[in-house]
């Protein structure tokens, strides 16, 4: 059943870290301790060994981490062996196990058993591998990209104008000319289950408060996804749920069929649109609160957005950059340390570059590096205030911290949220800490900056 | 890119709105994080509480063990697959970087990155598929060979009226008389004089588990008097559903004046709506529901319109493409095939499917067609004159081809015998081919709705003469609805969607006159479809479109599965749309292997491919 050895070897590429548990389970219990291998997919039995997990969550709830007990070597055969009669101890197929190994997995001593979890979850890492080698067989090296295929593998939801937990959804050509779509999402009008309704109420004010409306510009290095990606459509419905908002996902032009300043261009028409639609404004003061909000590409469009609005008096009340694209032309030291780890290649990240910067830029054009050599300053605007997200595993880190303390030295209003274990895309399923503590953060910058 | 001619720029804010698709309802997750969901301890907030809503949703919804997670996100891999699904993208991934660690073009050279990709809603069996092309040693010769752009332009060229040009430069070796069979069956007498359809006063009992979703919105202009008209629109057949005539009245009247101050697509379709529904309320009522007046007086002109329809925009031709795609791919390798067309009319399909399999390496097979098609109200035999003319350019083009046409006033009346029928020629006994078939439906299925039983009748007709594939082409939208105000609603929707992607597209060879003329056609077209879904009942409301997700299930119940259309098809048919204006506003979709194409964001129709459940995919020559 147990592959040999030398191939379970050359599966482990990652750094190990032991986790000690404080206590070694005994028999079943022990068993259960599988589904900890997973740690999303803890439901009311093991998946792997059909064992009930119940014993295994309260041993969860004791485990205690022992950080940077770092395994001699990743190849240490000692580890293999621990590894190997772990899988036998716990009868599981050996697949799943080997599956995980690949990423981040954590290694936990029970006194003579090796424990594994992994830093990445199963659903996410499934999930991104998943975008990942769909992304490597559309992009070609010589800067050209196949569009259908593209299309063909990405995955769409309609718009929906019925409720889902309570938020409709439908699609508006916010400009005929350029046929610029946008995907609007809200908090169901009352009434709405009644057929002629809902049209009835999409244009009216969710609230006679005031709500914050959200424009968001979906990820995807500026080449992959649209408004209608279900990744997207998902998250957008989360934001709803989340802060009260009306949500605008922006369908804007994408890479290297447009290149910039087009994803900018439109992302700055969906604000002019929002700014002159009077259902969107609120309060006594009959004001849009509106807040740019993207992940990849489209916190590096939610910046340059921002930019605009300060140069053109719209008031915004917030940025929030979820693992914002930006970048630079040296390499900075993460990108050096984790080129290749946790889904993302330096050269994948050139490839975007040079298809999204105009012809002949490099990577200090300031749309790509916003406070490099020829980057402006934002010390004169009235820039708004910033929460950025960042990933402790994403390459890009070092250029996303670089970005939060250009904007300090600008005298920006800048609140950094740093993940260390978190990956990118971790906020797209609901299956880890980083997921519901991010979120919370989201939710109190939008209340508090109202 | 191009430059776009926008008519109607005079009302620039349309909302698209969409029907859930059943199968994908609703988003759910699943929430592994319980010690985050105490919904009671309040500061968490609303939001946990409605995850913890979704999980419960989730947990009634049985999905034969499709993981929650991915499903909220698009993707279809089940919980006892992940861990194996993991490991395979593993090994694609290694395989890559192996590759691309030998040579950079190597990756992209590999026969695996050109191939056909199939249903990619469903990981396990994606990667499977590429997984395994990369294993298969040497490149295989690529499966049906992409119709070279000449195809496509022909397949424009091919209406009735252009099949002149293949009458020219005959082959002097085959004989017409002796290769083709031009003549109906002599069993066509009597099917003609069968009886009619019985009007039937119930609705059939089908309403699917779809009504339960579906909530649509409507194609406005964000302008004022746009969203007064629909308003009024509603409240009329909300008027009518209460059997309110007098008020219903009223307001129709209101209706054509607030038309009149609109413009381009949004007066169009009121216009439409507004005479249907007049028709409704003026129309002396009888038991059996509202009569309509689709009489045989009416067929020619209906052919004339759908020629219209089929000319200026791409919704049919799609339909085409892709049936004909799927078609092809199925009688890969097939010496002996035969389609059997549910809706013959003017065979505007087939010229394009005789040209590939002309050009099909080895070799094309012998082609057999049987068309299908309504009486002719002067008994002419519409059918065998198209049939003559694809036997012309069959015969020009080299292919084996043999043509029977049958006058069937319902599908229903079909029998498998009928249309498998004995090779009377004689041909083909000698050969020990089987010959491989293939159904194809053009927007008729949804016609049989309106009589009970005639659908499970026709799908178990279908399954008797054991095709190998089944094409289907329906309206993507639910217009058989159980309420009269939920057709009408969405028929608002879908129909001002259709009528602004004529707006937005130019066809091809266009000069403004032919344009404008083949527009209006196309709308008289769609508008005899509004006046039946909005004025008819009982079973003169044939126009009883439905869902792809109530397609899916009515086909599963009667013992079909699914065929994937793979990503060869969807690139073409993207292709196919640039000549429509750009394409810009006209997007193809995938969708659980079955291909939409739709006006923005909203799918229109969709094609799907069947075959019987538990058949393998291909089987081997000997029968």
């Amino acid at each position: 059943m147990a592959p040999p050895a030398d191939d379970v070897r050359g599966l482990f590429r990652q750094e190990l870290r032991i986790q000690l548990l404080e206590r070694r389970p005994k028999g079943k219990e022990a068993a259960c301790f599988a589904s900890l291998c997973f740690p999303n997919s803890i439901s009311d039995s093991c998946r792997y060994c059909s064992v009930s997990a119940h014993d295994g969550g309260k041993q969860r709830g004791e485990r205690q981490r022992v950080e940077g007990m770092d395994v001699p070597s990743p190849s240490s055969p000692w580890i293999w062996d621990k590894i190997l009669e772990f899988v036998e101890f716990l009868r599981c197929p050996v697949l799943p196990v080997l599956a995980m190994l690949r990423f981040g997995c954590v290694a936990s001593d029970l006194g003579g058993f090796i424990l594994i979890s992994m830093v990445v979850p199963l659903h996410t890492w499934v999930l991104i591998s998943n975008f990942k080698l769909a992304y490597n067989m559309v992009r070609r090296p010589d800067g050209t990209f196949d569009r259908h295929l593209a299309e063909f593998l990405d995955r769409k939801v309609p718009a929906n104008a019925s409720p889902v937990n309570g938020v409709v959804s439908f699609d508006i050509l916010i400009n005929r000319a350029s046929n610029l779509l946008a995907r609007i999402y809200r908090p169901a009008p009352p009434n709405s289950s009644h057929p002629a309704t809902p049209l009835a109420g999409l244009h009216h004010p969710p609230s006679p408060d005031q709500f914050p409306v959200i424009i968001f510009y979906h990820g995807g290095s500026f080449a992959h996804s649209s408004s209608n990606t279900a990744i997207y459509d998902s998250l957008c419905r989360r934001f709803v749920s989340l802060c009260g908002a009306v949500v605008i996902s922006v369908d804007y032009r994408r890479s290297p069929e447009y290149r910039y300043p087009c994803a900018y261009d439109d992302g700055w028409e969906a604000l002019k649109w929002a700014s002159t639609e009077p259902w969107l404004h609120s309060g006594k003061d009959s004001k849009l609160r509106v807040f740019l909000c993207g992940d990849s590409s489209g916190g590096n469009i939610a910046h340059h957005v921002a930019v605009r609005a300060a140069e053109s008096g719209i008031d915004v009340s917030g940025n929030i950059l979820l693992n914002p694209m930006f970048g630079g032309n040296r390499r900075t030291d993460s990108e050096v340390r984790l080129d290749g780890k946790y889904f993302v290649t330096i050269q994948d990240r050139d490839w975007y570059w040079k298809a999204y910067l105009p012809e002949g830029a490099d990577r200090d054009h300031p749309a790509c590096n916003p406070f490099g050599p020829n980057g402006g300053t934002l010390k004169e605007l009235p820039f708004t205030r910033s929460l950025v997200i960042v990933a402790g595993l994403d390459l890009v880190q070092d250029w996303q911290l670089a970005y939060v303390e250009g904007l300090k030295k600008a005298g920006k209003d800048v609140k950094l949220v740093y993940r260390e274990q978190a990956t990118i895309g971790f906020y797209l399923l609901p299956n880890t800490d980083h997921f519901y503590e991010v979120m919370e953060e989201i939710k109190n910058f939008v209340s508090s900056n109202l | 890119m191009f430059t776009q001619i926008r008519v109607c720029s005079a009302y620039p804010f349309v909302i698209f709105g969409f029907s859930v698709p059943l199968s994908g309802v609703p988003q759910e997750e699943k929430e592994m994080k319980r010690d985050h969901q105490d919904a009671g301890g309040g500061g968490r907030g609303d939001w946990y509480a409605v995850a913890e809503q979704e999980k419960g949703k989730a947990s009634m919804g049985t999905d034969d063990g499709v993981d929650e997670l991915l499903a909220a996100l698009g993707y279809k891999v089940r919980s006892s697959d992940m861990a194996d699904v993991a490991q395979k993208l593993e090994q694609l991934e290694m395989a890559m970087e192996s590759s691309a660690a030998a040579n950079d073009d190597v990756l992209f050279a590999h026969p695996a990155f050109d191939s056909v990709h199939y249903n990619p809603s469903d990981i396990s069996a994606w990667v499977d598929n590429i997984l395994s092309e990369l294993n298969a040693p040497p490149p295989l010769p690529q499966q049906p060979p992409p119709p070279p752009a000449a195809s496509l332009r022909h397949q424009f060229d091919l209406s009735p009226a252009g099949t002149e040009q293949y009458s020219i430069g005959t082959v002097d070796h085959y004989s017409p008389a002796d290769v083709y069979e031009l003549k109906p069956q002599s069993s066509t007498a009597s099917l003609r004089d069968r009886k009619r359809l019985k009007v039937c006063s119930a609705f059939p009992s089908s309403s699917t588990p779809t009504d339960v979703a579906a909530q649509q919105v409507v194609v406005v202009d964000s302008q004022e008097a746009g969203i007064r008209l629909v308003h009024a629109l509603m409240a009329c057949a909300e008027a009518v559903q209460k059997d309110n005539l007098k008020a219903a009245g009223a307001i129709v009247k209101q209706i054509s004046v607030l038309a009149a101050s609109q413009g381009g697509a949004m007066r169009k379709v009121a216009g439409y709506f507004a005479e249907a529904l007049a028709h409704r309320i003026y129309r002396p009522q009888s038991p059996r529901g509202v009569s309509c007046s689709s009489t045989h007086e009416s067929t020619a002109f209906d052919d004339m319109l759908h020629q219209h329809f089929y000319e200026s925009c791409p919704y049919l031709k799609f339909g085409h493409f892709t049936a004909n795609q799927a078609i092809l791919e199925a009688f890969a390798g097939c010496r002996r095939v035969h389609v059997v067309d549910f809706g013959m009319r003017q065979g505007l399909q087939w010229p394009a499917l005789l040209q590939a399999l002309a050009l099909r390496p080895g070799g094309p097979p012998s082609f057999r067609l049987t068309g299908i098609g309504p009486p002719q109200p002067d008994n002419s035999d519409s059918l065998q004159e198209v049939g003559w003319k694809l036997a012309q350019l069959a015969e020009t083009i080299r292919v084996d081809f043999r043509y029977r046409g049958f006058v069937a006033t319902s599908l229903a009346d079909l029998e498998p015998y009928l249309l498998l029928g004995a090779e009377t020629d004689g041909r083909g006994v000698e050969d020990d081919e089987p010959e491989v078939v293939a159904v194809n439906s053009v927007f008729e299925l949804h016609r049989l709705l309106a009589r009970s039983g005639a659908l499970e009748k026709v799908l178990g007709t279908i399954l008797a003469v054991r095709p190998r594939i089944v094409t289907v082409v329906e309206q993507e939208a639910n217009h058989n609805g159980r309420t009269f105000l939920d057709r009408f609603t969405e028929a608002l929707h879908y129909y001002s969607t259709m009528f602004d992607s004529l707006e937005g597209s130019t066809s091809p060879p266009s000069s403004p006159e032919a344009r404008r003329h083949g527009q209006a056609m196309s709308e008289m077209y769609l508008g005899r479809q509004i006046y039946n879904v909005v004025a008819c009942e009982g079973a003169e409301r044939t126009e009883r479109h439905e869902a792809l997700a109530q397609w899916r299930a009515r086909m599963c119940r009667a013992g079909f599965e699914s065929v994937p259309i793979g990503s060869n098809a969807f690139k073409q048919a993207s292709m196919l749309l640039a000549l429509f204006d750009g394409g810009e506003g006209f997007r193809v979709e995938e969708n659980d292997g079955c291909l939409s194409l739709g006006w923005h964001t909203r799918p229109l129709i969709a094609t799907s491919a069947w075959r019987a459940a538990g058949d393998p995919l291909r089987t081997s020559a000997s029968s």
